[in-house]
């Protein structure tokens, strides 16, 4: 029973921060029909926008809000960067360009920061832990799962009550009809953007809460969760997005659980398998997104 | 015909001015710089092999350059070192050691019998299906390098691979490279992979299968790539499976993209000059770094440069510099109308 | 209203539309006829702003709105129904239509009273208001398309075939609708295959024939010429 517990609330935190990671990269996909490969590099930014405060004399949900901020606009700047000017081009010079704003963002961290990793300043409560129930349990693991509920439901509420949210799933669809009904197409894209740096941003404080600093590289994996995420989930769905998300943390903490510890470390490779075969099978991802699939 | 010949004969010309200029400048510096040039020359013209005729970007590429590198390094290490350096493999192994003048072409066969199971089915698929499978399938063979120690060393730096490759050797094999690659663009098969890239219902019309084109470029694609992979193990002589991730797929995949990925011209172009620029700064960032200018090591300058440059030259000529026509074709057309005038 | 002259446009080395002239004036219904390939429904996006002209302008009460990008069409009051029928067939009715009313977002009752009013003209929707846009029928997204476009309150609306794969008492139906929005004083632009029909309804007409006016008067007019069927022919 204890161990059930357990299990259930690390998958739940692990799948809530999962979820949010996908839901950011699949609001731009579905939109464009392009991957954003810099989308890691949003959470470096948020890590080392904490970084830069820390020291501040601002009370740290300040902090934490500007770093949101801060990846919120890094967000848009690589639309406006790796996507606007080559977005009409071809889909490979936009893989390429945002590939490029990737490494361009590490490197400048590289240079202008340290390789070496920073602290990052985290309120007291990311470090207890509570019991509940004969679990011990990190409080960080619950505010994980109740940030990503309201989290979600916010979005949710965004995409289904507000002109704009509406404005945004009906352009997945058929952008150049969005367009004939008056919604500016740069509109919708930025807020993509935004709202794919927003998620980003928030995830960021809980999986760089875990980890406690930042490096250049810590992009990367963040990045690899999201495409398995959204591919296992449907990379055109955002309800698959956050199914994904969820699936994706059984998984893997079912494999933590189970699996014995050589084989344990061949872990991304089998995930990664996983999400070969599943292309394979079905190139748009288990959930169908949206009908029609032109691109602007 | 006379076109390619003239392509051909620039592009190798190219290559042999490159070792004279590092052979009578007897600086040991050029010389290992001339020498990676051509190494690299061999990996970016197997991007281009891939890349450029089907259209297709892919990020697998130096995860069979990681396997030609460690096969090569598998076989060749001598007997009495394989104990400390590999101390996990396989007994089957253990008491061989092979001449690395095989070996190499052993890698590249590795590594295209590995492309060539795991990529058939992926073929089919194209776009964003397509990039990120190929990102996967780099995550993979990374996982697996990084893991595997009966035969990568695990994490660790693996050493004691015998030096082999010298300037002269890398020159044959990137000249090797540059007539592969123009004979399979221009051959048939390329001709028609290049159809599909314009148009893939028109090319299927023509009665082109396209996986099984795409197939075949990447497998030759591999080939390089594996061959290229053995060369830098033996010209470097200890690696880890660092050596064979995003860091490089990126350097590798800025020359093709700044060079112009459609043209053969192109990828031994974008090798040059991005070499040239690296090799400036880097000379640039050891000064500052030897002078202490700042109070932390400046690094990532570069990469920097790279990827603004691979941005811009996106943007403003988005088939990169040599985009469609081969440097034979150029001259010819020059002549000609100077003839006319 | 809307005056169209010497229109350029086309995709890549195609030339679809060539040298158009056409105007409408306030509250009148003109159509544009024509075989299939004619370039009618590239007149219209063009004139919508989503097909950019390669020459020609466009003119609207007397403004040059020539090249704008269709988003600043419909601020200015051109509406298009695309021939391509496009619901965004995963939101429902309603948020079709609060997506139509886009630009005038703001003013939340005038939209309110226009909303109930397409209810009134097109009851089958009201009854579907929950429902996706994509499970409706093809005469109920037809409606749905319409009624989408004139919640941006329009004083143009550019009609793309309607009546396409639509059974003959679904075609009376719109056609009926179109008369009735005409009456409110809207000017209509309506391109179609089924002449007949359209000039029935039509004040006056052209008749478009690869890419160039072959004809245009009164509807009374092109409907009485006898080479209407040869013109459709391309003979």
């Amino acid at each position: 029973m204890v161990g059930f517990l357990q299990f259930v609330i690390d998958v739940l935190s692990l799948g809530g921060a999962y979820a949010l990671m996908a839901l950011g990269l699949v609001i731009v996909y579905g939109i464009l029909r392009l991957v954003n490969f810099a989308y890691g590099e949003l959470i470096m930014v948020a890590g080392y926008s904490l970084y830069l405060l820390n020291g501040s004399a601002l009370p740290w949900l300040v902090m934490a809000a500007v770093a949101v901020l801060m990846s919120m606009f890094m967000g848009i700047a690589t639309d406006y960067v790796a996507f606007r000017p080559v977005r009409a081009k071809s889909v490979t010079a936009v893989l390429i360009t945002s590939f490029a704003f990737s490494t361009l963002l590490q490197n400048a961290a590289l240079l202008f920061i340290s390789p070496r990793p920073r602290n990052i300043p985290l309120p007291d409560l990311f470090t207890t832990t509570i019991e509940i129930a004969g679990v011990v349990t990190p409080v960080r693991n619950l505010l994980t799962i109740a940030t990503a509920v309201i989290s979600l439901a916010l979005f949710a509420w965004l995409m289904r009550r507000t002109v704009i949210g509406i404005a945004m799933r009906a352009a997945a669809t058929h952008f150049t009809m969005a367009r004939m009904l008056g919604v500016p197409a740069n509109l919708i894209i930025s807020s993509a953007f935004a709202i794919s740096g927003l998620l980003a941003g928030i995830v960021a404080l809980f999986w760089l809460g875990r980890i406690g600093s930042v490096v250049p590289g810590i992009g990367l994996e963040p990045l690899l969760v999201a495409f398995i995420a959204t591919v296992i989930g449907g990379m055109r769905s955002l309800q698959g997005a956050v199914l994904g998300g969820f699936l994706l943390a059984f998984i893997d903490t079912g494999l933590n659980y189970t699996l014995p510890q050589d084989l344990l470390k061949f872990r991304d490779a089998f995930t990664f398998s996983l999400v070969i075969l599943i292309l394979l099978w079905r190139p748009e991802g288990l959930l169908k997104g949206p009908a029609s699939g032109q691109r602007t | 015909m006379t076109r390619h010949l003239m392509t051909l004969a620039v592009l190798i010309g190219l290559v042999v001015l490159v070792v004279l200029g590092a052979e009578f400048a007897e600086v040991r510096l050029l010389s290992r710089i001339a020498t990676n040039l051509c190494i690299m020359l061999v990996l970016v013209l197997g991007l281009q092999v891939f890349m450029g005729n089907s259209g297709i970007l892919s990020f697998a590429h130096v995860g069979f350059m990681g396997i030609g590198a460690y096969t090569s390094a598998m076989l060749t290490i001598p007997v009495q070192m394989k104990g400390m350096a590999l101390p996990d493999l396989y007994p089957v192994f253990a008491g061989l050691q092979m001449s690395p003048y095989i070996t190499i072409l052993i890698a590249g066969l590795v590594a295209a019998l590995v492309a060539a199971i795991v990529s058939y089915p992926l073929m089919r698929l194209s776009d964003a299906a397509a990039v990120i499978t190929s990102f996967a399938l780099l995550v993979v063979l990374h996982t697996v390098m990084l893991h595997w120690s009966e035969v990568t060393n695990g994490p660790r730096t693996l050493f004691g691979i015998p030096r082999v490759t010298n300037l002269y050797l890398a020159a044959g094999a990137a000249a090797l490279a540059i007539a592969a690659a123009l004979a399979f663009k221009e051959s048939r098969l390329g001709i028609l992979l290049r159809t599909t890239r314009d148009d893939e219902v028109a090319a299927g019309a023509l009665g082109a299968h396209v996986p099984n084109l795409r197939w075949i470029a990447f497998i030759l694609s591999a080939l390089f790539a594996g061959i290229g992979g053995a060369l830098w193990g033996h010209f470097i002589t200890s690696f880890s499976p660092k050596a064979f991730y995003l860091k490089e797929t990126f350097v590798i995949l800025g020359m093709l993209v700044i060079g112009g990925p459609g043209t053969v011209t192109g990828a031994v172009f974008g090798v040059l000059i991005v070499t040239i620029v690296f090799e400036g700064l880097r000379a640039i960032e050891g000064l500052v770094n030897q002078a202490q200018l700042f109070s932390e090591q400046v690094v990532g300058v570069t990469e920097i440069t790279l990827a603004l440059a691979m941005i811009a030259v996106l943007i403003f000529r988005p088939g990169g510099l040599v985009a469609t026509r081969e440097v034979g074709d150029l001259i010819l057309r020059r002549m000609k109308l100077r003839e006319k005038k | 209203m809307i005056k169209v002259s010497n229109l350029e446009a086309g995709y890549g080395p195609v030339r679809a539309v060539r040298g158009v002239s056409i105007n409408v004036g306030k509250g009148e219904l003109v159509t544009v006829l024509g075989a299939n390939g004619a370039g009618k429904s590239s007149l219209l996006l063009t004139i919508a702003g989503a097909l950019k002209p390669t020459g020609g302008q466009v003119h609207l009460d007397g403004i040059d709105v020539t090249g704008s990008s269709p988003e600043r069409m419909v601020r200015r009051g051109v509406s298009m129904v695309p021939e391509t029928r496009d619901v965004f067939p995963d939101l429902t009715v309603a948020e079709n239509l609060r997506l139509g009313a886009y630009i005038r977002r703001s003013k939340i009752d005038i939209v309110r009273a226009d909303l109930e009013k397409m209810y009134a003209l097109f009851p089958r929707l009201q009854e579907r208001v929950d429902q996706a846009a994509g499970t409706l029928s093809g005469g109920e997204q037809q409606m749905l398309v319409i009624a989408r476009a004139m919640m941006a309150d329009p004083k143009v609306l550019l009609l793309d075939e309607p009546s396409l794969g639509l059974a003959p008492n679904l075609v009376d139906q719109i056609f009926d609708m179109i008369v009735e929005l005409k009456t409110t004083g809207l000017s209509i632009l309506l391109v179609e295959q089924n002449a007949s029909k359209a000039l029935q309804i039509a004040d006056r007409a052209y008749v478009l024939r690869l890419g160039e006016i072959a004809a245009e008067g009164s509807a009374a007019e092109i409907a009485e010429a006898s080479d209407l069927h040869a013109m459709y022919l391309g003979g």
